[in-house]
């Protein structure tokens, strides 16, 4: 295909420098998002089993609610009904609950003991899964703009400049497309294999990409774009108000639990009950909020799709399950959501994600690299601008990477000392990332980059050690499949990154001495000790 | 194929050409969307039609965006996006007011 030169020319340039300005910010988002593709397998990983009370059958939930409700001021205001057999059946939040993040919600946990009276254990709410999800969203930026995460707005933003690299970089690789898209040169040099597998990675997920660019730049601007579009309707609202009921309701006036499980089986006959949610029933506006599954159609949330209905009269006010009164226009916005979550073909389709999200940190961590061999001159001294992007590239790439193993090493042996730990995955992985960039700008991104992969492995390595060890501590691990997937996992990352240790290793000490990628003088010695060896 | 001359090739404009696009593309966008919500398929009252429009302005305005660096100068740029825009909101505020 033939497309003019200075077209060409044109859109290389607005690649190079959209990507290299969100690069980083969506290395940290596409890595961490990965992870949260297993998110209920992390939150298992790191949550003990102590934790967890017994499960109530199904018959006697009515009771405990009845119970529960009469005895504790909190469980009055609502509680969580769970239908799943990893989790305690009845909860309430003692402190905290509602929407967003914090990291000291305290969470009551309830069911009958033998003589039929209500037990509970009151434990902190372990947030592991729900920072990496943070993690995913604002690439680890703190603070807020109103009631929006300063994160998800660059994140947004960075969403953004990827959508014009992905689009720049196919026009500009569309010439030599055919002939050099399935070639990987491996003997052209490291800079031709790298832009080899590139290309190749960056176009064979295209589709993935511009919807996750797309999708993403909509979930950080979605309200200024619904502000604008209110102008638009003119006098039309954007959306329905909820009703407020006149009067509030008696706690014996709830139907009982068989009457929402039968309510959900005549609404969304395809999904399976989660859990329900009930909240505010002593005011005016009381709400359940039903959880449902299915595993193989797209779903609205991560994990679930979501009914909102008033919990005595039973009006939904809102339901993101389709049915015969959907508009058209439903579906395909489900569908947006769905192909950004990836969760429409169960835990195969959710692996596929894991490894594109994978791919798509390889991306931009590949294109940096690429940025930095194109800028590289024959002279010793190379540019600022390169070293501090070397720098930045490892510090940031890897430091993350290591903060986020390093809080999952760290969760297991920490509920031997405390139960209150979300504040310490917090330090652990600000201390490392902060930690890597300084390592990294005052060693030179040669030295942290083979030794953060390393400590990356060894970190990845320790947690099949925790499961090992800890076992014997019957009280803070709990083994199940899962767990045992997370493991092995962690071992191949361990050893992947123990050879890209190696490998950058060879590089910083027989590759070109000129490049950021090489260890300075004071390794020479060295150098020839290796190739001595060699 | 003969070489083109310097005034043929694309002029860079890098900040004037992308303050087009984001303004006058973004516009351009609610322009499409507007039409689109009042008088594509279901009319403005259709549920969820309302997410539907605010999903696709991001696309628009993302694919302006895109391929606003084709423009040879800013100026045409400007003339291209101004002419559209005049165009999409002068029938959506005819259709507005007539139907």
């Amino acid at each position: 295909m033939k497309i003019r030169a200075d077209v060409i020319r044109t859109y290389q340039k607005v690649h190079t420098w959209t990507g290299i300005i969100s690069g980083l910010f969506l290395f940290i988002g596409f890595y961490a998002g990965s992870l949260t593709m297993f998110k209920p397998a992390i939150e298992q990983w790191a949550v003990p089993k102590v934790q967890i009370v017994a499960q109530t059958p199904i018959d006697q939930i009515d009771q405990l609610v009845v119970k529960a409700t009469t005895e504790f001021e909190k469980a009055k205001q609502g509680f969580i009904i769970e239908f799943n057999e990893n989790a305690s059946s009845m909860k309430w939040y003692e402190a905290g609950g509602g929407r967003g993040l914090r990291l000291d919600d305290e969470l009551v946990h309830a069911s009958f003991n033998e003589n039929q009276q209500v037990e509970t254990q009151q434990a902190t709410k372990n947030e592991l899964g729900t920072l990496i999800d943070q993690l995913h969203r604002t690439a680890g930026i703190p603070g807020s703009v109103g009631h929006e995460d300063l994160g998800v707005l660059v994140l947004g933003i960075a969403a953004g400049l990827y959508f014009l690299a992905l689009i720049s970089g196919v026009i500009f690789l569309l010439p030599t497309f055919v002939k050099s898209l399935f070639a990987l040169r491996k003997n052209k040099g490291s800079s031709r294999f790298w832009l080899d597998s590139h290309n190749l990675v960056g176009v064979m997920s295209l589709p993935f990409h511009i919807i996750i660019a797309w999708t993403a730049v909509v979930f950080a601007f979605h309200d200024p774009f619904y502000a604008g579009l209110s102008v638009v309707y003119g006098d039309k609202p954007l959306f329905e108000r909820g009703e407020r009921s006149e009067h509030i309701y008696q706690l014996n006036e709830l139907p009982k639990i068989e009457h929402y499980i039968n309510t959900v089986k005549t609404i969304a006959p395809d999904h399976t009950l989660k859990s329900l949610d009930f909240s505010g029933l002593d005011t005016q506006s009381p709400s359940v909020a039903i959880e449902l599954q299915t595993q193989t159609q797209m779903m609205r949330g991560g994990y679930s799709d979501i009914i909102f209905m008033n919990p005595f009269t039973m009006k939904i006010s809102y339901s993101s399950v389709l049915n015969e009164q959907s508009s058209a226009y439903a579906p395909i916005v489900k569908t947006f959501f769905g192909l950004h979550f990836g969760n429409y073909a169960g835990d195969l389709g959710r692996w596929i994600y894991f490894i594109m999200g994978l791919m798509g940190a390889f991306l931009f961590y590949s294109g940096n690299l690429l940025w930095l061999e194109k800028r590289r001159i024959k002279q010793p001294q190379q540019h600022k601008s390169s070293k501090v992007m070397a720098a930045l590239t490892v510090g940031v790439c890897f430091g993350s990477i290591l903060g986020v193993v390093a809080t999952l090493v760290a969760t297991k042996w920490l509920y031997l000392f405390t139960q209150v730990i979300n504040a310490s995955y917090l330090y652990i992985y600000y201390c490392i990332f902060i930690f890597a960039i300084i390592i990294s700008f005052v060693k030179g991104a040669a030295f942290s980059a083979i030794h953060l992969q390393r400590l990356i492995a060894y970190s990845c390595a320790a947690i099949p050690f925790t499961s090992l060890l800890l076992s014997q501590n019957s009280d803070a691990i709990e083994f199940t499949p899962s767990n045992m997937t997370l493991n092995l996992v962690a071992s191949l990352f361990a050893i992947f990154f123990y050879l890209a240790a190696k490998k950058t290793k060879q590089r910083a000490l027989t590759g070109d001495k000129n490049s950021v990628w090489a260890l300075d003088n004071k390794f020479k010695e060295k150098q020839a000790e290796y190739i001595a060896v060699k | 194929m003969s070489r083109l001359s310097e005034d043929e090739k694309i002029q860079p404009h890098w900040w004037r050409k992308s303050l087009i696009g984001f303004f006058m593309g973004l516009s351009f966008a609610y322009a499409l969307v507007a039409i689109f919500a009042w008088f594509g398929p279901g009319g403005i009252d259709v549920p969820m039609k309302v997410q539907f429009n605010m999903w696709i302005i991001s696309l628009i305005w993302l694919s302006i965006m895109c391929f606003i660096f084709m423009f040879r100068t800013a100026l045409t740029a400007f003339k291209a996006l101004l002419i559209a825009n005049l165009i999409a909101y002068t029938l959506f505020l005819t259709l507005r007011w007539t139907l």
